[in-house]
């Protein structure tokens, strides 16, 4: 059976040419950039070029301003953990209440050692309200850490926009986000339109290489301590010994990505769309979510009323098809997806979600497969749901009736509770 | 992580989502016994119908002949939901005689479940208690006088324990004693309590002081420890204006109604005042003057420098 991966969003297949430019380094030029000796030369001078490849790809002059990191979720740890440190004099942390886990909760530790963090909301669309953005902001404000793109949604956030609206209410505001999900899928460009983003994270994985490698932008002059010490490497900002191999493999993934950035993104939306169309088109009860915000091109969230979002995921696999899915059995945690109910996504339909996310390696007949089997696995659930009439193929009317009830008490994905009163 | 369960289990599920001949999937029209569990909010529930050959003088003495499900629910509540209809057909029970199927001949028969995943199987039991109850209704069987303990309608006395799942007290204390649950992990594999906000593990009242309750407080307990609380940063003193802030912000709009906005309208333009924040004016220029390269000049050259020089040189117009 032929595999379709379609969770690129969680992570990528690994490109050959990436594998190629690592190869030497995973064999015979394997010694430490730091040592004296003659061949360490090669493994020195191979990341300083990667880390001048990543600086173009971000159109940045002085490449030292990046530093490499495992993931990144080290990036963001570094980063937000990092800027507290340096900066004793102010408390207030600015975030928003759909950021990936490795933003929020720390953000969420901070603020169990005495940091005031408002999480801010989005409306149904997935965006943000800029009125509550400028409020949020304050004289003791320290960081604004806000994500580019979401990774369960693909909404992208006017992060150019917020850095500078930080920026012009007071200069000394460090402005972080977490580009993991767009960087390779959208222009960034540092020193233009995003030069008030003092940092920015983001990972190798989500563009085609291997595991474990990340990377932070550190502008220069953002007060920012260390996570990791013991060294000297990255100029005392990231102790640890270089990984050569991945390190080379992150610049070859960047300089792939730039070469076809605005052709891949048009033909991938492309098929993200007509994917998209044809669910609309054949399943009843659906909603694709965040579409009235601008998105990623490669992300699509689609939610079905009243099926179970596990039971569809075992079945796709069954299929040979790879996606991923925002209800609680997949979560781990028993609670359906933080970054759906933050849109309010209803009730009967926040269990039954699914992310289909594209890549340069997906095909018109990738699609031509999902649209064939995804439909029918819809269909399977909903004979078995309580809450179907089959017969129809509509709602019984009492599910209905419970759905009109919710959103009239504004109720949405229960339980209900104010995302600012987490502990 | 991907799919842990038992090739049983994965078989049920197929069978049930390609509605195989022999699989129990459906409701049966006028039941004998009618019973519901979970909510669609909670991520799954179930609805149980089964039907009785009728004893002629006795109900007691009913026998099952025919169980169907309805399921909301991942791919372990479905083929529990299978199981326990095949494990009542297959027993040739009485109503009551049923209630003696627990989550644990479901688990058995299903060759295992992730221990994260018994709550599927609890809410099978569950269903099945709920439709018995009903039965004993319709049929007019004193379930109590037999010695035969419901809890049917225990979720909606008691006080609510976990509040992200709506579990209460002696829901949640009788499952403690009836599955021999020790520790919390356990507690949440088994119902879902505890396992959103966690907020109820160690509060007063909450998972552990349940378990202190029902087996004893044993030297392993933890201690509590008590909340320090923390005095909010003290509020940053404003500097006296020379105005009040309703007062500034009223000559801000004043001057921009009167001044700014008919030198816009020349060129077909308007402007919108965001927020008003201190000595910051947030704005976006609208009309003709929206999509204008020179947008982010005309408020800094135009609008800032009206306000500077009519209301406050120290304002600021930042462009939204």
């Amino acid at each position: 059976m032929r595999l379709i991966y379609a969770d690129n969003n969680a992570t990528t297949p690994i490109a050959p040419e990436v594998v190629e430019a690592m190869t030497p380094f995973l064999t015979h030029d394997f010694f430490n950039p730091s040592s004296m000796y003659e061949p360490a030369r090669k493994t020195h001078e191979a990341v300083v070029r990667a880390r001048k490849a990543v600086a173009d790809f971000f159109k940045v002059s002085d490449p030292r301003q990046f530093i490499f990191t495992s993931c990144a979720t080290e990036s963001n740890n570094t980063a937000i953990v990092g800027v507290a440190k340096a900066v004793p004099g102010r408390r207030q942390i600015v975030t928003t209440a759909v950021e990936h886990p490795a933003v929020l909760e720390v953000c969420k530790d901070l603020q169990r050692q005495g940091h005031p963090v408002t999480f801010l909301p989005v409306d149904r669309d997935g965006k943000l309200d800029l009125r509550q953005y400028i409020r949020a902001i304050g004289p003791e404000t320290l960081l604004v850490t806000i994500m580019h793109a979401n990774n369960e949604t693909g909404v992208i956030f006017p992060v150019a926009e917020l850095a500078r609206i930080a920026k012009e209410i007071d200069p000394a505001i460090v402005f972080h986000t977490d580009a993991t999900q767009s960087v390779g899928k959208l222009p960034i460009d540092l020193e233009g339109e995003f030069r008030h983003v003092d940092l920015l994270s983001f990972s190798g994985h989500k563009l085609h290489t291997p595991k474990g490698i990340g990377a932070l932008f550190v502008r220069r002059g953002t007060p920012m301590r260390p996570l990791l010490i013991g060294g000297h490497q990255e100029e005392g900002r990231r102790a640890g010994t270089e990984n050569v191999p991945y390190i080379v493999g992150l610049a070859k993934a960047l300089e792939l990505a730039a070469a076809n950035l605005d052709d891949e993104a048009t033909r991938i939306r492309a098929l993200r769309d007509r994917l998209e169309q044809a669910l609309e088109a054949t399943i009843p009860w659906v909603q694709v979510n965040g579409r009235r915000a601008p998105r990623l091109p490669n992300t699509l969230n689609i939610s079905c009323h009243f099926v179970e979002g596990e039971g569809m995921l075992y079945q796709l696999s069954a299929a040979g098809i790879c996606a991923s899915s925002g209800s609680a059995c997949t979560s781990g945690s028993l609670e359906p997806s933080h970054v759906l109910r933050a849109l309010g996504v209803p009730f009967t339909a926040v269990h039954g979600s699914i992310r289909f996310s594209f890549s340069r390696y997906n095909t018109e007949a990738d699609i031509d497969r999902i649209i064939e089997v995804f439909p029918q696995v819809v269909s399977n659930l909903r004979r078995i749901s309580p809450y179907w009439d089959a017969a129809n193929n509509t709602p019984r009317p009492e599910a209905i009736a419970m759905l009109e009830a919710a959103s009239r008490n504004g109720g949405t994905a229960a339980p209900a509770r104010s995302v600012d009163n987490r502990p | 992580m991907a799919w842990e369960y038992s090739e049983k289990t994965k078989q049920l599920f197929m069978d049930a989502v390609h509605g195989k001949p022999g699989t129990h999937l459906g409701e049966i029209e006028n039941p004998d016994g009618f019973g519901e569990h979970g909510s669609i909010a909670c991520g799954d529930s179930m609805r149980f119908t089964f039907r009785v050959r009728r004893h002629p003088t006795d109900p007691t003495k009913d026998v099952i002949t025919e169980a169907r499900y309805l399921t909301f629910g991942c791919t372990s509540a479905i083929a529990s939901s299978e199981a326990l209809c095949t494990l009542i057909e297959q027993g040739g029970y009485t109503p009551i005689q049923a209630l003696s199927i627990t989550n644990e001949d479901i688990v058995k028969f299903l060759d295992g479940l992730p221990q994260q995943k018994i709550h599927c199987s609890v809410m099978g039991a569950e269903a099945l208690e709920s439709a018995v109850f009903n039965w004993a209704q319709k049929r007019g069987v004193d379930l109590e006088s037999l010695g035969v303990r419901i809890h049917a309608d225990e979720e909606k006395e008691g006080r609510i324990v976990c509040k992200c799942f709506g579990l209460s007290e002696p829901y949640l204390r009788r499952k403690i004693e009836e599955l021999n649950l020790r520790t919390i992990p356990e507690i949440t594999g088994a119902t879902k309590a505890g396992g959103a906000c966690m907020a109820c593990h160690h509060a007063p009242g909450g998972l552990q002081d349940l378990l202190n309750e029902v087996w004893g407080a044993s030297g392993t307990r933890l201690r509590v420890v008590p909340k320090v609380e923390r005095q909010p940063p003290p509020e940053p003193a404003p500097s006296p204006p020379a105005l009040s802030p309703y007062q500034y912000a009223k000559r801000i709009e004043k001057t921009i109604d009167e001044i700014v906005r008919p030198m816009l309208a020349h060129d077909g333009g308007d402007v919108e005042i965001i927020d008003i924040k201190d000595n910051l004016v947030f704005c976006r220029l609208e009309g003709a003057c929206a999509g204008c390269a020179s947008a982010g000049q005309t408020l800094k050259l135009m609008v800032e420098k009206t306000l500077k020089d009519l209301v406050d040189e120290r304002i600021r117009v930042v462009q939204v």
